[in-house]
């Protein structure tokens, strides 16, 4: 099960090539190849357990791989880490800090590990995360929200050129979510920078990455472009799914019931609601017949597939976290 | 070279800004003094010179070992400290070799210790100075040294060994019980042959100045530099060989 080094690992700045952990005969990542491309910003989705954060951690060294390698940059994780960790900005889990120093003291320990880091490019990255006037005080008077933004300055201290973020949104509020988010999106567009993104939120995937890719159990699922299902969703010969909100329900489920290519998927007694799947462009007709009926519409939707629904789909339902 | 300094440099920082850094030093400067003065009131006939009370206090007998616990407080907390506030993932990703990181730790365990012995020996020297005098026989600078130098050497091994223990078990309470449980047992003497080749007897190697006899029989400074070696490089050996193969889950 040896993967050939030989695919183009310039290409990607990050390539998985066969990563496996094993530990004691459970497989905790198994056989795990994907690349991340230049400025792309990729997604890690799985429920919890999957592997992420163990993928994660094996990207940046802080694991061992059981088989398999990663290249950054064409470097091999395993035998030149430190020419390859050095286009690596990472935040793993929580960004942990020293307390008792301060934001400018912790960043300062950074660039002592690093020669190449100026004390402008400090500044920079603090102009960057909007931390100017945190820089003074403790990082123990921080709020989680400074301290994600100190460590996504910290993760671009040296200039990296992918960034790899486990989980960077857990326990921020809604407004620290869309905050991280906007931050995450300015760095792959104005920096250049690639981005791996690990997560359970869905939502919050739908919105930042331009890729997913899905594991389960260690293994691949699937790698899917965000925006690619909507695209073809219109197409005329395409089944889609309605919701008709109606004033009357049993009538309305003979009338739809009888049509061809109808098929009543769902009905809510309560809400006075049936979900049918229908070809886009029998919706038409399917309103003159129920207005031929007489039946009063309130409301007709349709519901697209959400990158949750097609996630249950892939992991097999109610393991999601 | 220039930039493990600089590593040293960042776990000194990570040691000094904390607050309660300077407390042993305070303790060290209060303890020595008040006993200077207490010693002169109570038991005036006792110190000759401010030579006489450095020596003794820095000697293992006085209060190195008490410099050797502080030392492995502070030691057993700066690996598990890491784990714990989870700053180990930082400072594992930015290039620097496992071995390189923890070696700069070792090495800032080990300025720190040397630093308090040699703020003992001030303090000591300063305080005995002003109540005894500084008047001096022949040999005096030599039992300072001796004193001195035996304290750090004793300092060094049991720092070495709460080093070993707070690399393994990623733990501050064990680490630091395992290094005082340590250093309270050394005061233990198993008059049998076997026990020389135990740690214990051979840490403090003043017993060997002044034509001093050694714990056990058939015991020699030579031998007994040689046993520390050998446990020190045991120690730094673990510590190194489970820190670079470590997973930081």
């Amino acid at each position: 099960m040896n993967h050939p080094n030989d695919i183009q690992v310039d290409a990607a700045v990050l390539s998985l090539r066969g990563v496996s952990k094993k530990i004691g005969s459970k497989k905790i990542v198994d056989q795990l190849s994907f690349d991340v491309q230049e400025g792309e910003v990729v997604g890690l989705l799985g429920p919890n357990g999957a592997g992420k954060t163990t993928t994660i951690r094996m990207i940046a060294g802080l694991i061992s791989m059981t088989e398999g390698d990663v290249f950054v940059r064409g470097s091999s994780i395993r035998h030149e880490w430190k020419k390859a960790i050095r286009h690596v900005g990472a935040i793993i889990e929580n960004p942990e800090f020293y307390p008792y120093m301060t934001g400018y003291d912790n960043l300062k320990q950074y660039q002592r590990m690093n020669d190449w880091i100026s004390n402008e490019r400090i500044d920079e990255v603090v102009r960057l995360v909007g931390l100017e006037n945190a820089m003074k005080k403790k990082v123990k008077a921080y709020s989680l929200g400074m301290r994600q933004r100190l460590g996504i300055a910290q993760a671009l201290l040296h200039e990296p050129s992918v960034l790899i973020l486990d989980e960077p949104t857990n326990g921020l509020d809604p407004a620290g979510i869309r905050e991280m988010r906007d931050y995450l999106k300015t760095i792959a567009r104005e920096e250049g920078i690639s981005i791996l993104v690990s997560s359970h939120l869905l939502l919050e995937m739908e919105q930042l990455c331009s890729r997913v890719v899905v594991i389960q159990d260690g293994k691949l699922v699937t790698v899917r472009s965000i925006g690619e299902n909507n695209a073809s969703g219109h197409e005329q010969k395409n089944f889609v799914r309605v919701l008709f909100r109606v004033g009357l329900l049993e009538e309305a489920k003979n009338v739809l019931g009888s049509q061809n290519d109808a098929e009543i998927l769902q009905v809510a007694q309560e809400q006075n609601e049936l979900l049918v799947a229908l070809r886009y462009k029998d919706i038409p007709d399917m309103v003159t017949a129920l207005g031929a009926a007489q039946i009063p519409i309130y409301q007709i939707t349709e519901l697209k597939q959400s990158l949750e629904d097609e996630f249950l789909k892939w992991t097999g339902g109610n393991r999601i976290a | 070279m220039r930039s493990f300094n600089k590593l040293v440099i960042n776990e000194w920082l990570k040691m000094s800004k904390k607050r309660s850094f300077f407390i042993p030093y305070a303790i060290v400067a209060v303890v020595a003094v008040v006993l200077a003065w207490a010693l002169k009131r109570w038991a005036g006939d006792m110190v000759g010179s401010a030579f006489d009370y450095t020596a003794m206090m820095s000697s293992t007998h006085g209060f190195g070992q008490f410099v050797a616990m502080l030392a492995v407080i502070f030691t057993a907390g700066m690996i598990s400290s890491e784990h714990g506030m989870g700053t180990i993932k930082f400072l594992l990703i930015r290039g620097q070799s496992r071995g390189k990181v923890l070696a700069s730790k070792y090495v800032a365990a080990l300025l720190f210790a040397l630093s308090l012995i040699v703020w003992l020996n001030v303090i000591s020297f300063a305080s005995g100075a002003v109540l005894y005098g500084t008047e001096h026989a022949s040999g005096a600078w030599r039992d300072i040294w001796i004193a001195g130098g035996s304290s750090l050497v004793y300092s060094i091994v049991y720092m070495s060994l709460t080093f070993m223990m707070g690399v393994l078990t990623r733990s501050t309470g064990a680490a630091m019980g395992v290094g005082m449980a340590a250093i309270v047992l050394s005061g233990i003497t198993i008059p049998k042959s076997f026990y020389k080749y135990v740690l214990f007897p051979n840490v403090d190697l003043s017993v060997y100045s002044h034509g001093g006899h050694p714990p056990i029989d058939g015991m020699t400074l030579p031998f007994s530099i040689a046993i520390l070696a050998v446990y020190i490089v045991l120690f730094l050996g673990a510590s190194f060989v489970t820190f670079k193969r470590r997973d930081i889950a």
